[in-house]
């Protein structure tokens, strides 16, 4: 009898184990980061209907989350091993995931890849191999409220460092200790981003990296660019102590006290607004050195390297990142395509037309940023500590250079 | 019946219940709920499969620790019936265990592990030794400096946010207890901050009362000031004071030097208890107080000491002879005054300490010769020796003289080699000039030497606590034997202590001035004090604000405000304890002419010093726990002056997906909160409970 039990609770929980193996037919899950709930419905509705009708037997899931929880939720799926078949990424992510995503090169022929912008492969792409197919992109220039600006109907866009200070100064005003008019707001409504310190780098005309690999923050480059943003802060602010401006409700841009910034489309006015009249859309200044730059991110769907059936996979992302579909999430989901062939029906539109000039003129794909991770926290301190006064600009670059380095090192790209 | 009793068929029944329930609940959701969805239906029928796997596996097992139990029994020669009793008892208990097993302990040897290598999501774990341990603990590098500083944060919220949470928390609780038409109405209202502070929505309500120009707390603050000078001196005196703290505190966090001043706060406490000891009759309650800070210096000190002897390349002996002789002088004073217990801890706490030493020199640094292992190994056995001897047996002069012998060759050694130019010149010279007023009366143009003396220095403090500690361990193991001697080594030792405060203290606003200088002469400062030299150059202006969320200056009092207001549950706590003090107390104490301060101090402290106490170990965790509030209110400006142990942890292991380094971290947090509940009830005499 007792044998009996024993081997009975045995085989339940041998086939416990097996049935979920074979029950774990041909489905795909796919995880896109803050969908929204007409894109959801798209998808539910008419995009995996007709994905499922040319793959039969095959059954499709969307999942969604927010940004807040993504990196726990991705580190617990590559640690366990289970998790969505495709998964979206922001554009730093491919050097931070480059081992734990699937080589996608053997099922992508030349014809898949020719109709993307090539910055946006790039972005795709890791130790020469890419690991997904981009999906949308989103372009962040700069934002001028020309009608408020100090220089009238003389306003002309800035287009180096020492013009974009004066504007700012031009712009800029306090009262009583506090701020009632700022020149310039950045993505983060606040004063500095390590996103844009970055762009500043290249449109000084320097690079992040030398050609051994190691970190460039010694350039000359990468000193124009943080002076350049001390000058700025210290424009705005004359010192630390002033308080900034007052709570923005809604697009800072329309509030009428910030005369220009780098924002994301959603934290801008929709286009149809008649604001949009006022608004001069123009790239970032830059250096003595430099060429104007425009910071382009570029969202994608990546196939993490667990995934058993990556072709299925790849299938899907070919099929989701289609001229059709891409038109058509551009006027579900706002997606701004990364394939030139699916802009006709934005450039109809006036504002998504002169962005996407500015994108195609100066655009460059924010990529190969490699240990985005370990990175951004350093500029942050090291930046953070130079422009209140805390830090010289030769030890900040020294900081900047020496500890990347080591991180670089840390993280493999050294040899 | 026969068969109900064999345990098997018992069992059996057990799990055919638990998995008839599973059916039976699937085909109640099927009823009640329809789909055609093979998604849905595919993962409704994986789940049963997984949950009845999961109730097989968890009987199986339980069957299995039930054997072992039992099993254990009998090895214990328990009889027959006995043995199925501890059968039935651990079967049951099982569930729990063995979910224990799996959920905790075997994430936490895992991590434990993972800590020791340097694991990255997706790579191949390398075994790396105490390397993680190494660079979080002496701040090396970007990861290690950044971690110092969290735990400098964490602290402040401990230190800082937690004494201001229990005085809210108390005063609240002192309000609600009056007995007044519709209390528990405000009750509620102090309460409600509890459920909704965690909530973003909440703590983004919070990020515009806190915007520094035109948010409600601001407005509110300058109408305040406005309305009358007192109140306007006040709020400019609250700006300064935050301001120049934390000012101060963000240099220290950043470890920059803060000169002479090391030696002013150890020298100052020293100064203080030394001079309370002399004061009056020599009491017990003076015998504890000494005893008491002496034996918690003496063991931050060791732990210290053994510490920077893991971490700090390369290794230095004289760290292990020195922390040893303190491990030695606090065994011989336990074993002294017969405490069996904080002897043994002494002991094994000396011994792991040796050990782990060992274990990095022989075993960690692969790169040391055997030249250089030879000090380490002489120096641990001549702490060890005599410590495992006093382990042997009841306590004896024998073990006394054997302890008092390797306290003697581990300090004589230490003067041998450590008192030539390095100590004795950056150390002990400084310290002998301040005890005669030697720098104090310099001239201040004169700062060359004072530069020199401590650049980015080696001076150490650590030596001056020791002292406060030995000699206040004296006093105590003295405890009035010799009533005159023991009087003025007291007030000699608080006069010299006094000019040591003071001395340096002078020395310290010169260091800071010739530092200031320099690094204005240099054009751009390198120097992470110039927060508090902003903060203090000159009284708040007209229009200054406090500057909350978009200021180092203020992110972690905003923290701390936020953590204030929603310190009901602490004020649930008290208001229990408060009703629980019996009102005759009070009576007599009126009776007595006790005024109302007198009554708290006396009545209400003591009485509800429980419920203090409770609140005080839950408060200090949490606080050193603190993640959502951060993770929800930091901007770029406040990130680095925000961030909590917690949130380092989270960035390292999540973001960076550093796996073993953000383990490491996990571990010296779980060390520095026992470490902290230890002592709080190691010495929670002060708390009263009745019995």
């Amino acid at each position: 009898m007792k044998r009996v039990l024993l081997l009975a609770l045995l085989v339940v929980l041998a086939l416990s184990v097996a049935i979920p193996a074979f029950a774990q037919d041909e489905s795909l899950e796919i995880y896109i980061t803050d969908m929204n709930e007409a894109t959801m419905t798209w998808y539910n509705e008419v995009a995996i209907p007709a994905f499922q009708e040319t793959h039969p037997g095959v059954t499709v899931e969307m999942l969604t989350g927010g940004w807040g929880d993504f990196d726990a939720s991705v580190a617990g799926w590559i640690t366990t091993g289970e998790g969505p078949d495709i998964v979206y990424l922001g554009s730093e992510y491919a050097a931070t995931f480059c081992n734990l995503l699937t080589d996608v090169s053997p099922f992508l022929t030349e014809e898949d890849t020719a109709p993307f912008l090539p910055a946006a492969l790039e972005t795709v792409t890791c130790d020469g191999a890419p690991r997904g197919l981009p999906l949308l992109m989103s372009a962040r220039p700069i934002y001028y409220r020309a009608d408020l600006a100090a220089e009238g109907a003389d306003f002309v866009p800035p287009t180096t460092f020492e013009e974009a200070l004066a504007f700012v100064a031009a712009n800029s005003a306090v009262e009583n200790g506090a701020l009632t008019k700022m020149g310039f707001m950045d993505i983060g409504s606040s004063l500095f981003d390590s996103q844009e310190f970055i762009a500043y780098i290249w449109s000084a005309g320097g690079e992040l990296y030398n050609e051994d690999g190691t970190s460039a923050f010694d350039s000359d480059a990468t000193a124009q660019a943080l002076q350049y943003m001390y000058d700025r802060r210290r424009t705005i602010l004359p010192t630390e102590d002033t308080a900034g401006l007052p709570p923005i409700e809604g697009a800072a841009i329309a509030s009428g006290s910030v005369i220009s910034g780098i924002w994301a489309m959603w934290q801008l006015p929709p286009v149809s607004d008649p604001i949009w009249d006022n608004i001069t859309i123009a790239p970032y200044p830059a250096g003595p050195d430099g060429e104007q730059v425009v910071q382009v991110f570029v969202d994608w769907l990546s196939v993490p390297s667990y995934v058993e059936n990556p072709e299925l996979a790849m299938d899907f992302l070919k099929f989701i990142t289609s001229q059709e579909n891409a038109v058509t999430l551009s006027q579900v989901a706002g997606y701004t395509p990364v394939r030139p062939d699916a802009w006709e029906t934005l450039q109809a539109d006036p504002v998504w037309s002169r962005i996407l000039d500015v994108a195609a003129e100066y655009g460059r794909g924010f990529s190969d940023i490699r240990a985005s991770a370990e990175l951004r926290p350093l500029i942050v301190e090291q930046a953070t500590l130079f422009l209140t006064d805390q830090q010289s600009l030769e030890q900040t670059q020294q900081n900047l250079k020496e500890e990347y380095d080591l991180i670089l090192e840390e993280n493999g790209y050294l040899d | 019946m026969r068969i109900l009793q064999n345990r098997y068929v018992t069992i059996l029944w057990l799990a055919l219940a638990a998995i008839g329930s599973i059916l039976a609940a699937n085909a109640i959701a099927n009823l009640v709920v329809t789909t055609t969805s093979p998604v849905v239906t595919a993962e409704r029928y994986r789940a049963i499969i997984w949950s009845v796997g999961t109730i097989a596996f968890i009987i199986l097992g339980s069957v299995c620790v039930g054997h072992i139990g039992e099993a254990i029994a009998g090895w214990a020669k328990l009889s027959r019936a006995e043995q199925r009793k501890v059968f039935w008892g651990v079967t049951f208990a099982a569930p729990w265990i063995i979910g224990f097993v799996i959920f905790v302990l075997g994430p936490a040897l895992a991590s434990l592990y993972y800590s020791l290598t340097d694991y990255k999501l997706g790579e191949t774990p390398n075994f790396i030794g105490l390397e993680n341990y190494r660079i979080l603990l002496s701040g090396e590098g970007a990861h290690g400096r950044r971690f110092g500083q969290s735990m400098y944060n964490s602290f402040y919220y401990a230190l800082v946010g937690v004494p201001l949470q229990l005085i809210t928390a108390l005063a609240m609780a002192m309000l609600v207890n009056q007995a007044l038409r519709g209390m528990k109405l405000f009750r509620l209202i102090f309460y409600i901050p509890v459920i909704l502070a965690g909530g973003a929505a909440i703590l983004l309500a919070w990020r515009y009362m806190l915007a520094s120009n035109g948010g409600f707390i601001n407005v509110t603050l300058q109408a305040l000031a406005r309305s009358f000078f007192a109140t306007d001196f006040l709020y400019k005196g609250f700006i300064f004071g935050v301001e120049g703290f934390n000012g101060f505190y963000s240099g220290l966090a950043r470890g920059d030097q803060v000169g002479p001043l090391i030696y002013t706060l150890p020298a100052l406490i020293g100064a203080v208890l030394l001079f309370l000891s002399a004061r009056g009759d020599w009491e017990n309650s003076k015998r504890d107080r000494a005893w008491l800070v002496a034996e918690v210096i003496g063991m931050v000190l060791i732990f210290m000491l053994f510490v920077r002897a893991l971490i700090t390349t390369p290794v230095d002996w004289g760290m292990v002879l020195l922390a040893g002789s303190l491990a030695i002088a606090g065994i011989l004073l336990n074993g002294q005054r017969g405490k069996r217990g904080s002897l043994r801890a002494w002991q094994a706490f000396t011994l792991i300490g040796l050990l782990g030493v060992l274990l990095v020199i022989l075993l960690g640094d692969t790169t040391l010769s055997w030249e250089q292992r030879l000090p380490y190994i002489i120096g641990a056995a001549i702490i060890g020796v005599p410590v495992l001897f006093s382990m042997i047996g009841p306590w004896s002069r024998a073990k006394v003289y054997a302890l008092a012998g390797g306290l003697v060759i581990a300090v004589a050694v230490l003067f041998i080699r450590d008192f030539g130019a390095e100590f004795g010149q950056r150390t002990i010279v400084p310290v002998v000039k301040y005890v005669f007023l030697g720098t104090a009366l310099e001239p201040s143009a004169d700062l060359t030497w004072l530069l020199e003396s401590f650049p980015q220095s080696l001076a150490s403090a650590l030596w001056l606590w020791g002292a406060v500690a030995l000699l206040l361990g004296g006093l105590a193991i003295a405890n009035n034997r010799w009533p005159r001697a023991q009087r003025w080594v007291a007030i000699i030792g608080a006069v010299v202590f006094a000019l040591i405060a003071v001395g340096s203290f002078l020395d310290g606003v010169r260091y800071f001035q010739a530092i200031d200088a320099a690094s204005q002469a240099a054009g751009s400062p390198t120097y992470h004090f110039t927060l508090f030299r902003n903060a203090t150059a000159a009284w708040p202006g007209e229009n200054r604000v406090p500057l909350w969320l978009s200021s180092e200056l203020w992110s972690k009092p905003s923290l701390i405000l936020i953590t204030m207001w929603s310190s009901g549950a602490m004020m649930l706590i008290f208001l229990a304890a408060l009703k629980g003090v019996s009102q005759a107390l009070y009576e007599a104490a009126k009776v007595d002419g006790a005024n109302r301060t007198q009554r708290f101090f006396k009545i209400t402290l003591p009485m509800i010093s429980p419920a203090l106490f409770y609140n005080l170990v839950i408060a200090i965790i949490a606080a050193l726990q603190t993640f959502d509030t951060i993770y929800i209110l930091q901007t770029v400006d406040t990130v680095d002056s925000l961030q909590s142990a917690v949130f380092f942890l989270y960035t390292r292991t999540f973001r960076q997906l550093a796996i073993g380094q953000g383990s490491g971290v996990s571990w010296i947090l779980a060390g520095v909160i026992v470490l902290i509940t230890v002592i709080q009830f190691r010495y929670s005499k002060w708390v009263h409970y009745e019995v």
